[in-house]
């Protein structure tokens, strides 16, 4: 029994070699090379050698502008998405006749590829779309609002809305299931109301669970090339945008480097920042 | 409605709030399918339609649905356009990375589900940097090393990508599978006295069934509506749905050219989720997409 033990314990390594191998070789190429050709080396053409000049020319007014447009596209859609996401779960958690035949259809955006949501949602907020159409026959505006590729971005907030609530319920309606009923039984027998069992119970249950949730969605937001690209402003481009333009229109890959570098440890910062907040929730009930 | 609840439930009290609360369920059944149907269900009704216009009855303002309707668009774009072999294309490289990912992962996710030892939590985030890393920066700087190894504009280059996309949804959701295995199956077939080679067949593969049905549907659909990747890597060569359908959307707009390409775009992922609805379980979904 122990030389098999033993024997197991031998496997291990073999037996992660090919998924975690093969996910660390990639990244760790990925990785090296966003870094170090942002010092300059491994240049298509011209000489490599180690150097600064990339990231002191870096931090022009485009790349700020970029970097704040992408935080905001990137924070605005994760925290509105969960603004609307976490009443829906809370509404939906609650037995109702032909739930299971509905809820199947309200999934159907998660299965929408990013781009087919961004030209749906842009047939609907063009300039004569049918929302558009529909508030100036209320009489709510005079004149047809910009909501695509206007400066605010509110066409690609729309998109980045529609498309990751249904994934956000998925994940907090999942937490709001794990609940068990004993607990909030309860709660209930001490005199617990619905809001209490809200803010004592369900709330602290389910918070961790919405945070991961903003934060899938921040990464995919914050990183969007095509639906920016797509339905967003022409000015400030994102920063997924920025750097392959960089790369591909004027083959400054160096320069590319440096967003990308830039890029990784924004969204490696604002992970923390959001697990910080999470653990702040968890720790004060 | 008070009426016809008393004359249904003429005893009060807890007769009347029954009612009430079964007339608050539908309201919620009717609540939820117009949210539904304004949410989901307009957008892809104004993309069919938009897909039918007549190009010589132009939909126009202020008309709020066009004149007549006619399959032109689709016909050119099935004639004219890439698209048919994109599809092809699309689907060959989502049935070969989801193989190359399921063969990855299957050891692995074994060895994460059924074994302990020192470091494994580390391990489980690690399998989550694929999606962790923004696409854009992954797809640039590994198409940048695929340039070097002369793997750029291949299959190979896309699906070796894509495959990685996938590794962290296949593991994630094996993982669970093998975790959720009685010991005591495995411990019987052990007293039983049987080998690796065995249990494997016996025991572990057809346990993890469902949860390799799930991972590879999510590893699929996450290669067919990929776009970084195919982008960066694949085209001009390789052209695949998305990248076809984002020269119509990205670079000019074409409003019915991009709708019919984003009707075939959706067809075989709404497909998949309603022919497999029963293997998207809600612990598979939460596996796949978050619980980090």
């Amino acid at each position: 029994m122990l030389s098999r033990k033993n024997n197991e314990r031998l496997l291990i390594p073999l037996l992660l070699l090919p998924g975690v191998g093969y996910i660390l070789v990639m990244i760790v190429t990925v990785l090296s090379m966003t870094v170090l050709q942002s010092f300059g080396f491994y240049n298509l053409t011209g000489e490599s050698h180690f150097t600064f000049k990339y990231w002191m020319q870096l931090f022009d007014k485009q790349f700020v502008d970029s970097f704040l447009f992408s935080a905001y596209v990137g924070l605005g859609s994760s925290i509105c998405s969960m603004i609307v996401c976490y009443p829906l779960a809370l509404f939906l958690h609650a037995k109702f006749p032909g739930k299971n035949v509905v809820l199947p259809f309200i999934r159907i955006p998660l299965f929408v590829p990013a781009l087919v949501a961004t030209f749906l949602i842009i047939n609907i907020l063009d300039y004569h779309g049918l929302v558009n159409e529909i508030l100036v026959w209320l009489g709510l505006i005079k004149e047809p609002l910009r909501m695509r590729n206007d400066q605010y971005a509110l066409g690609v907030l729309f998109i980045q809305m529609w498309k990751n609530i249904p994934f956000q319920l998925v994940i907090v309606s999942s937490a709001l299931e794990g609940i068990r009923e004993d607990i909030k039984e309860a709660a209930r027998n001490l005199g617990a109301g619905s809001f209490t069992l809200f803010t004592r119970i369900i709330f602290p249950l389910t918070i961790s669970s919405a945070l991961v949730a903003m934060i899938m969605v921040f990464i995919g937001t914050f990183g969007d090339y095509s639906v920016t690209k797509a339905a967003g402003p022409m000015y400030p481009s994102s920063m997924a945008v920025l750097m392959h333009t960089k790369a591909f229109m004027f083959q400054e890959w160096n320069y590319a480097a440096c967003v990308g570098v830039v890029m990784i440890v924004a969204v490696i910062f604002f992970v923390a920042c959001y697990t910080k907040i999470a653990s702040i929730f968890t720790k004060s009930y | 409605m008070n009426d016809i609840s008393i004359a249904r439930w003429p005893v009060g009290g807890r007769g009347g709030s029954r009612f009430s609360i079964r007339i608050n369920q539908w309201f919620k059944l009717i609540a939820v399918t117009l949210l539904f149907a304004i949410w989901v269900g307009l957008p892809l009704f104004m993309g069919v339609l938009w897909s039918l216009v007549d190009p010589d009855h132009p939909w126009s303002y202020p008309h709020l649905f066009p004149e007549k309707l006619s399959f032109y668009h689709w016909e050119h774009a099935f004639k004219y356009t890439d698209i048919v072999p994109a599809i092809g294309r699309s689907f060959f490289i989502a049935f070969c990375s989801t193989l190359l990912a399921f063969a990855l992962a299957l050891p692995t996710a074994y060895a994460l589900g059924r074994m302990s030892f020192p470091g494994k939590e580390a391990i489980k985030i690690v399998i989550l940097l694929p999606i962790m890393l923004p696409g854009m920066v992954v797809a640039l700087f590994l198409g940048r090393t695929f340039i070097m190894l002369g793997l750029s504009q291949t299959y190979i280059g896309v699906i070796l990508g894509h495959a990685l996309l996938g590794l962290p949804y296949m593991l994630r959701i094996l993982i669970i599978s093998f975790e959720s295995i009685p010991q005591e199956v495995v411990d019987a077939a052990d007293n039983l006295g049987a080998g690796i080679w065995t249990k494997l067949k016996e025991i572990y593969l057809p346990l993890i069934m469902p949860g390799f049905l799930a991972g590879s549907l999510f590893t699929f659909i996450a290669s067919i509506e990929e776009f970084n990747i195919s982008f960066v890597i694949g085209s001009p060569s390789i052209q695949t749905i998305t990248t076809i359908l984002f020269s119509y959307l990205g670079y000019n707009f074409v409003r019915t050219s991009s709708s019919v390409i984003s009707l075939i775009l959706i067809i075989p992922n709404l497909l998949i989720l309603f022919l497999f609805e029963k293997y998207f379980k809600s612990q598979y979904m939460s596996a796949a997409l978050g619980k980090v």
